[in-house]
């Protein structure tokens, strides 16, 4: 039996307590009377994971069973989440892997002859052979990359984007044309937190930039109260009219699955643990590990962490009809992830680890950190944010100024010409969006290497847009100072500092909430 | 290398004070309602109850805990008498305010008795590790019971059985304030199933000496006082509900004759007019502020000094 997440309360018996910080890890003493928000443990995943897929292949929600979709001259493509999700990647076998290796076994005793596989990746870098084969399995990559039908989705191809129509808020959706020309498409989800899945799958992940930027931008994120919750979010809000308007046109069958907590393998599962349960082992491991990160050099840490796999345990298994699907999988999320959090705080605590969605086998820059601590993190509420306008968030992370010129080229641009100039989201949108979406270098690299888009960089800072309206102060303790500054916020060296740093906006004595994620957690706050 | 061997000297500082080493874990408390019970493990201590563990015990307890004992408070006893006029084994029934009442009663009984008297101790908190369990059952006598109800290595009946007195606290816990919780039903019981007597014991002064939270006693060598009563006995077709209130009674009359004299006690119990041990319904901090007070035995009554002023 898990428990479920709660909220303590910072008192003279509690133990320091773990903040991530990019590639490892603080303990940190915060004031007494501190809110901490746990998340709920991880939750029993179920005991056959592929007699799990089977029962939702076989009785959908709010479709026919998927057999009866599958017949032999059909066009079939099964389009699949890339390497953004799971974080940290799952433990093999990956759950698209037998999922589609499922679908597959259905569409061959079907007779289907034309399947084609499709990684959703809308703007993100091309993913490697090696992360395609490691996503969907050995048979499955053997069977068709090498036939050139298992590919990564180009959004700047156009002779394979098929503009199918506007929705009645006049917005383009164009998407990827064999799935859009197929008998049915089929998408394979990994839903990993409330903003993924749903109708944010098929016109989002398989989308160009056209279709994207109506709700990839700055004024949709800043009104989206939160992303994390898709009925206040904006950007979802535009994805579902798409999504709808596709589902018209075209017969879409979604799985999507949900994971537990399990985030850390061992010997890191302390830190899944609550810091005044550690065993005499535990300690042992985190003074183990936070001497071998000391130590070792740059390289070996960033191994350490991006060799992580996560033992995830799957929660949930549902396919069907899109909507309906979705709110299966929400509620299983939602049960995995959510904490009542009463009332906000003034100041809002966040430790940044070392990954996010687009540094999978690659480097957190400041601006994907920035995107993880005020975007995904700080959206992860449902109701109202857990700071109140106008108060101060405090993150961790080293925010040093590397950048993976592989995957990032844009962003260096992006960091030393355009946030040197504004960091008004707004500002820098109206002014500089439009020559890096198109940008022909960018467009090439984005097709031909595994760089991500031009425009991609844009959206990880419109992604942090809503906390910059909202809060009045932000300062990152443990960050580089001039990567920091270029970013428009300020640096600390301690939590302390931090605190006394922002007492100009939220006074000396403030209330502070820390999240204490990773793993996931949505604080409902009420 | 330096920096290594500062920054893991600091982690472990950090750890030893964070995590309190050498000492008992905490919950936060605002942790407490969300914390799981410890699952009960069964730990084996009728060794201690054999020849070789007597042995060191005795060497224990009469060559280092008494003169520790003595040497940090003031003990004064009181009623031994009353054990004269009754046959082990016998269940010592007591209030609970620190955790110097165990030592004192075992060290205020007679060498005859107190070698064949046991403790029962709270499985959760004096034998969730294998050396606090060995500890305490070699120093002590312990053996572990349960208080939210599970397997047993060896049940107290099994202990009575055997010849050994008990040492028994009904409130299950310390008293956080020093004052006299509820009894729970437990002592009456083992005495009505085991038609065993019971000698209620009181004892004041531990909670001002070494209340919750503290690891040793205050400096100054406080007066503790401890009192037997006279034995009870359940009555034909007494049960153990019924048996309860009247223990819970005795020792609220010795804590009451503590206070002030035996004829005075005996005069308001026949009038009914026994203070209640629960204490007065007054804000915390006054009920605390009283218990904060050590007692002063034998009050009027000079005490011996070896050497004349």
């Amino acid at each position: 039996m898990s428990r479920p997440g709660f909220v303590l309360e910072v008192d003279d018996r509690t133990p320091p307590l773990v903040v991530h910080e990019g590639e490892g890890f603080r303990l940190e003493e915060f004031p007494l009377g501190t809110h901490v928000v746990y998340p709920p443990e991880s939750m029993p995943g179920v005991p056959d994971v592929d007699e799990a897929i089977q029962r939702a292949l076989l009785h959908p929600e709010g479709s026919e069973p998927l057999p009866e979709l599958l017949r032999a001259g059909m066009r079939l493509t099964i389009a699949f989440d890339d390497i953004s999700i799971p974080l940290p990647p799952m433990r093999k076998p990956d759950i698209r892997q037998r999922v589609i290796e499922a679908v597959l076994t259905m569409a061959a005793d079907a007779g289907v002859d034309d399947v084609q596989l499709i990684a959703a990746n809308a703007l993100h870098r091309r993913m490697t052979d090696a992360e395609l084969k490691d996503i969907v399995g050995e048979r499955v990559f053997r069977s068709f990359h090498p036939q050139g039908l298992l590919y990564n989705h180009d959004a700047e191809d156009r002779s394979n984007l098929l503009h199918v129509g506007m929705t009645d808020q006049d917005e383009d959706v164009e998407i990827n044309r064999r799935a859009a020309e197929s008998d049915l498409l089929i998408y394979v989800n990994v839903n990993l937190v409330a903003m993924d899945g749903g109708h944010k799958s098929v016109p989002i992940g398989l989308a160009s930039y056209k279709s994207l930027r109506h709700h990839h931008n700055s004024k949709t994120m800043v009104r989206s109260h939160s992303f994390m919750d898709p009925e206040k979010s904006h950007l979802h809000h535009s994805a579902w009219r798409m999504g709808r308007m596709l589902a018209d046109h075209l017969k879409i069958f979604t799985i999507e699955t949900t994971m537990n907590n399990e985030v850390f393998p061992k010997p890191y599962d302390f830190l899944l643990k609550r810091e005044w349960e550690w065993s005499v082992k535990d300690q042992a491991s985190m003074l183990a590990v936070r001497r071998g990160l000391s130590v070792a050099p740059g390289k070996l840490r960033h191994k350490m962490f991006h060799d992580l796999r996560a033992p995830y345990g799957i929660t949930g298994v549902h396919a069907g009809e899109t909507e309906a699907v979705h709110a299966k999988t929400l509620a299983n999320v939602h049960r995995q992830q959510m904490v009542e959090v009463q009332g906000q705080s003034d100041v809002l605590v966040l430790g940044v680890p070392y990954l996010g969605p687009y540094n999978v086998n690659s480097v957190m820059n400041p601006i994907l950190a920035t995107c993880m601590g005020l975007g995904y993190y700080f959206n992860s509420y449902r109701g109202q944010p857990v700071v109140r306008r106008g108060g101060a968030v405090i993150l961790y992370h080293p925010v040093k100024p590397d950048f993976n010129q592989l995957h990032h080229p844009s962003y260096v641009d992006f960091y030393e010409e355009v946030l040197a100039e504004s960091t008004d989201p707004a500002v820098i949108e109206a002014k500089h969006e439009e020559a890096y979406a198109t940008d022909p270098w960018y467009v090439h690299l984005y097709r031909t290497s595994y760089a991500y888009h031009g425009v991609h960089p844009f959206y990880m800072w419109y992604w942090a847009a809503h906390a910059m309206d909202h809060v009045d102060d932000v300062v990152w303790v443990g960050g580089d100072r001039r990567a920091v500054s270029r970013l428009g916020f300020r640096a600390a060296t301690t939590l302390s500092d931090a605190l006394e740093m922002v007492s100009g906006t939220v006074g000396s004595s403030p209330s502070i909430t820390y999240l204490h994620n990773p793993p996931h957690l949505i604080a409902d706050v009420r | 290398m330096g920096g290594l061997v500062k920054g893991g000297v600091e982690d472990v500082r950090t750890a030893a004070r964070g995590w309190r080493w050498g000492r008992r874990s905490l919950v936060p408390r605002s942790a407490e309602a969300h914390t799981l019970a410890k699952e009960s493990s069964v730990f084996p201590t009728a060794w201690s109850r054999r020849r070789p563990a007597k042995a060191i015990r005795e060497v224990v307890q009469q060559g280092g805990l008494r003169p520790l004992f003595r040497s940090q408070v003031s003990p004064h006893v009181e009623g031994l008498d009353m054990l004269g006029r009754v046959e082990p084994p016998v269940l010592f029934v007591a209030n609970h305010a620190s955790h110097l009442d165990t030592p004192l009663i075992l060290l205020s009984l007679p060498d005859e008795w107190r070698r064949i008297t046991a403790v029962a101790a709270a499985a959760d908190y004096f034998f969730d590790t294998w050396w606090r369990a060995v500890g305490s059952a070699l120093v002590f006598n312990t053996f572990p019971i349960e208080r939210r109800g599970g397997s047993l290595a060896a049940t107290p009946g099994d202990v009575l059985h055997d010849g050994w007195n008990l040492v028994v606290y009904p409130e299950g816990t310390r008293s956080v304030d020093g004052w006299v919780g509820s009894f729970r039903l437990g002592a009456a019981w083992l005495a009505v199933e085991h038609q065993v007597p019971v000698v209620p014991v009181a004892h004041r002064g531990t909670f001002a000496a070494m209340p919750r939270g503290q690891g040793w006693p205050s400096r100054g060598r406080k007066p503790v006082t401890v009192r037997f009563g006279p034995a009870l006995r359940p009555a034909e077709g007494e049960s153990a509900r019924d048996f309860a209130p009247r223990i819970r009674s005795a020792v609220a009359t010795l804590l009451d004759e503590d206070r002030s004299t035996w004829w005075e006690a005996r005069r308001r119990a026949a009038a009914g007019a026994i203070p209640d041990p629960s204490g007065p319904d007054v804000a915390t901090w006054r009920r605390v502020w009283a218990q904060t007070e050590s007692p002063r035995p034998q009050a009027g009554i000079p005490r011996r000094r070896a050497w004349r002023r």
